[in-house]
């Protein structure tokens, strides 16, 4: 007997006529994710089978619990032993030393020319279970354990409960979208929920150098890595933001630093989605949360840009997303106490209920196009891989 | 030089000290520092700890250094007490551990702690009875070490740590693994606490950790500043974490094929000695062939030493922080006491050769028959 590895899609299979674009790219996603594994992966609509070495399952059942678009992760055995007695050896070999009390046998018979129907087989097979096992009973509706039996043309498959996977889509899907990444709890898991709903994400993040230090970029860094386990990579965007940010310190009016400072931010990202066909923002946003999230804030902020502007986490309380985040894996790494461009030069008092047409006048004092420019010129991208780059492989 | 004395310390192999003397040289900044140097070394130590925390599958933030394995042991058993004191004062350790332990608990005593030796079979295998019975309400701590350090001995940690939770799951597992180490597989979910040190398998003298995880808590010894670690503040020693972290990658590969190799020099040593009708050979099926112990009962161990180091060959009477006295542990295994006055350990390492074992056993049958007919 062979171990397989079985994957169940969920919702996907509730897509129709595209199912196939879903697949493919689900298979995608999977086969870069462990493309330093030998494995070949087939697929029918009703499941995927994934085929590595015996010692490489368990890590490539690992892998896959990050891997959005499955539902079920299961490890079955494979065998090309038909016999009827053979399958029922194999069958007691497998659960043996599982821990159930009731259990139900589903038979599925693809090979018609198998000499029992799938009934036949279930009943036969439960039968001999439970002469073999001790204290154990037939559950119909909800066994403990579910053995599954098919008989396939040229093989049998077993196999029994899964572990369930992450769901939602697979990643990409959807097309892509530029995630706001900042640092703190919020924007994370922003990218988490984004990711998980097919969205493939490139990152944004804003840097003011000296007035931020080089920590909190490694942080941005650091987070990025582990989305990069649900979304494969990320695309790092890295704008300086020193010097808009200092004319706008200089210029405006104080109440309206964050204001005007988010528009900017909107405007440069804005234009870095569009350059790398990203068709929509996502931030952290959490309504009321800070000045800069009031409604009337998100309404004179959200104004500069056209492309929608996603907000996952908008209506979760600050202990859902830190729960949130503790799951996905960044709340440690989002708690460093590193000051990112949001944190410097907050105002004593941020207006709650800013206008447009002040924030309007506001920016005339500043020539913020240019300066947008010259920031989006200068930009520096990162790659950011799932592996932390060996940076000190000669020392250590 | 023959050097069979690896269980009191080894070498620093070449690699480990390009390690120390790169990093003192190119990462002067200190890693708690905000400038660039400051993060060069912050970098560094971070990825120094996560190689070492993923060797032992266990998280960063659970290691924390110290400067050896006797500071490790003081951090665990002294931090557990201070901190779990109003749930209990009983501590059991064993009659197998590394005399650092003792004194620690002598301390411990003398300030109120009940402490409880816990016996062990003629295998040198903790009583699993005695520990069930021992277990009570109020022990907040135990501590068995993972290989005696005198006989080699090597206990089921994860057996005894189901004991020890199955009668009572507040208390706390702590196992001196400074000879396990490099030498055999070791598994820290198996304790709550492992203390080691660099010095026993390649690296530099002064360095250590202690293994703590972060369901433990434990009061820190040492106060200060710098947000490295809140147990062990102060400026990380980076040449000396650096090439800890270094060699317990070198030690932890292979450890099969290296363990299997022991074996065969361990073999040819004992079929060697056994010879010898008043040498005693303190191996029992638990000990792992790193570590071999005899007892030569018609010379006195120390004039055999000197004897052998004429030839430039070391190897010691039993654990070199108790040179001179009776080894408790082959006192404790085998109930003898004159056995215990006149142990001899001889340790192996994987750079141990065939050859250097022929010409030891060759100077060892000279030296030793000569001083028998002596006396």
């Amino acid at each position: 007997m062979k171990q397989i590895i079985i994957i169940k899609y969920g919702e996907l299979s509730t897509k129709k006529d595209n199912i196939n674009y879903f697949l493919s790219i689900l298979k995608n996603n999977i086969s870069n994710n462990i493309n330093d594994i030998e494995h070949v992966i087939t697929y029918d609509f009703g499941r995927m089978f994934i085929q590595v070495r015996e010692e490489d399952i368990k890590k490539v059942t690992e892998r896959l619990k990050f891997i959005f678009g499955i539902h079920e992760i299961i490890v079955g055995f494979i065998s090309n032993d038909k016999e009827l007695a053979n399958i029922k050896e194999n069958i007691i070999k497998l659960i043996k030393d599982k821990e159930f009390k009731t259990f139900k046998v589903v038979t599925k018979r693809s090979d018609k020319s198998y000499p029992m129907d799938s009934m036949e087989i279930s009943k036969n097979i439960g039968g001999y279970i439970l002469k073999n096992i001790n204290n154990i009973s037939v559950d119909v509706h909800n066994p403990e354990l579910l053995v599954n039996i098919e008989i396939r043309k040229n093989e049998i498959l077993y196999y029994f409960n899964g572990i369930l996977g992450l769901g939602g889509y697979p990643v990409g899907t959807l097309g892509k979208g530029l995630l706001m990444l900042s640092g703190g709890i919020d924007s994370p898991v922003a990218g988490y929920l984004a990711i998980k709903r097919g969205v493939k994400l490139e990152a944004i993040y804003f840097e003011s150098p000296p007035h931020t230090s080089e920590f909190a970029k490694d942080k941005v860094i650091k987070l990025s890595r582990i989305l990069a386990k649900y979304n494969t990579t990320i695309k790092l965007h890295v704008i300086n933001f020193t010097h808009i940010q200092e004319e706008i310190l200089k210029n405006i009016p104080h109440d309206y630093l964050i204001t005007i400072m988010r528009r900017m931010m909107y405007r440069i990202s804005a234009i870095i989605a569009h350059n790398n066909k990203c068709n929509i923002l996502v931030n952290g946003e959490s309504i009321g949360q800070v000045a800069s999230q009031t409604l009337t804030s998100m309404r004179v902020i959200n104004e500069v840009v056209k492309m929608p502007v996603i907000r996952p986490v908008a209506c979760f309380d600050k202990l859902e997303i830190i729960d949130l985040a503790k799951r996905v894996g960044t709340y440690e790494i989002s708690t460093l106490p590193y000051e990112d461009c949001c944190t410097i030069f907050v105002p004593s008092h941020p207006v709650i209920n800013p206008s447009i047409i002040k924030a309007n006048e506001y920016e005339k004092l500043i020539p913020y196009k240019e300066l947008i420019h010259e920031a989006i010129r200068g930009h520096e991208v990162l790659y950011i891989g799932i592996e932390e780059e060996k940076k000190f492989d000669d020392i250590l | 030089m023959i050097y069979l004395d690896y269980s009191a310390t080894t070498p620093v192999s070449y690699e480990v000290l390009d390690t120390i003397s790169k990093v003192t040289k190119e990462f002067i900044g200190n890693a708690n520092s905000i400038h660039s140097l400051g993060k060069k070394s912050a970098d560094l130590l971070e990825s120094a700890t996560k190689q070492i925390a993923d060797i032992f599958g266990v998280n960063a933030s659970e290691i924390v250094y110290t400067s050896g394995a006797t500071e490790a042991n003081n951090m665990a058993l002294i931090g557990v007490a201070m901190a779990h004191h109003k749930k209990g004062k009983h501590i059991i350790v064993s009659k197998l551990e590394h005399p650092s332990i003792y004194a620690i608990c002598d301390y411990l005593k003398s300030i109120g702690f009940i402490i409880d030796y816990v016996n062990n079979d003629q295998e040198g295998l903790i009583d699993f009875d005695d520990l069930k019975n021992k277990v009570r309400e109020d022990t907040i701590l135990v501590s068995i070490c993972a290989i005696n350090s005198e006989t080699g001995v090597r206990q089921p940690l994860k057996m005894i740590r189901q004991i020890i939770k199955k009668e009572n799951i507040a208390t706390i597992f702590h196992s001196d693994m400074t000879q396990a180490i490099g030498k055999v597989p070791v598994n820290f979910h198996d304790v709550d606490l492992a203390s080691m040190s660099a010095h026993k398998i390649f690296g530099p003298k002064g360095i250590g950790f202690l293994y703590k995880s972060s369901m433990v808590k434990i009061t820190p010894l040492i106060y200060g500043s710098g947000k490295s670690n809140e147990l062990k503040p102060g400026t990380p020693p980076l040449p000396l974490i650096a090439s800890l972290s270094k060699a317990v990658r070198l030690a932890c590969k292979d450890l099969e094929k290296r363990e299997r190799f022991i074996g065969l020099l361990n073999n040819k040593i004992v079929s060697f000695i056994e010879k010898y009708p008043n040498i005693k050979i303190n191996k029992t099926k638990y000990s792992i062939p790193h570590i071999l112990n005899i007892s030569v009962m018609n010379v006195m161990p120390e004039t055999l030493i000197h004897a052998l180091e004429k030839y430039e060959i070391y190897v010691s009477t039993n654990t070199a922080c108790a040179s001179g006295e009776a080894s408790v542990s082959v006192a404790a295994i085998y109930n003898d006491t004159k056995r215990s006055k006149h142990t001899i350990r001889i340790s192996l390492s994987y750079i141990t050769t065939t050859e250097e074992v022929n010409k030891f056993l060759s100077v060892f049958k000279e030296v030793y028959e000569n001083l028998s007919t002596v006396r």
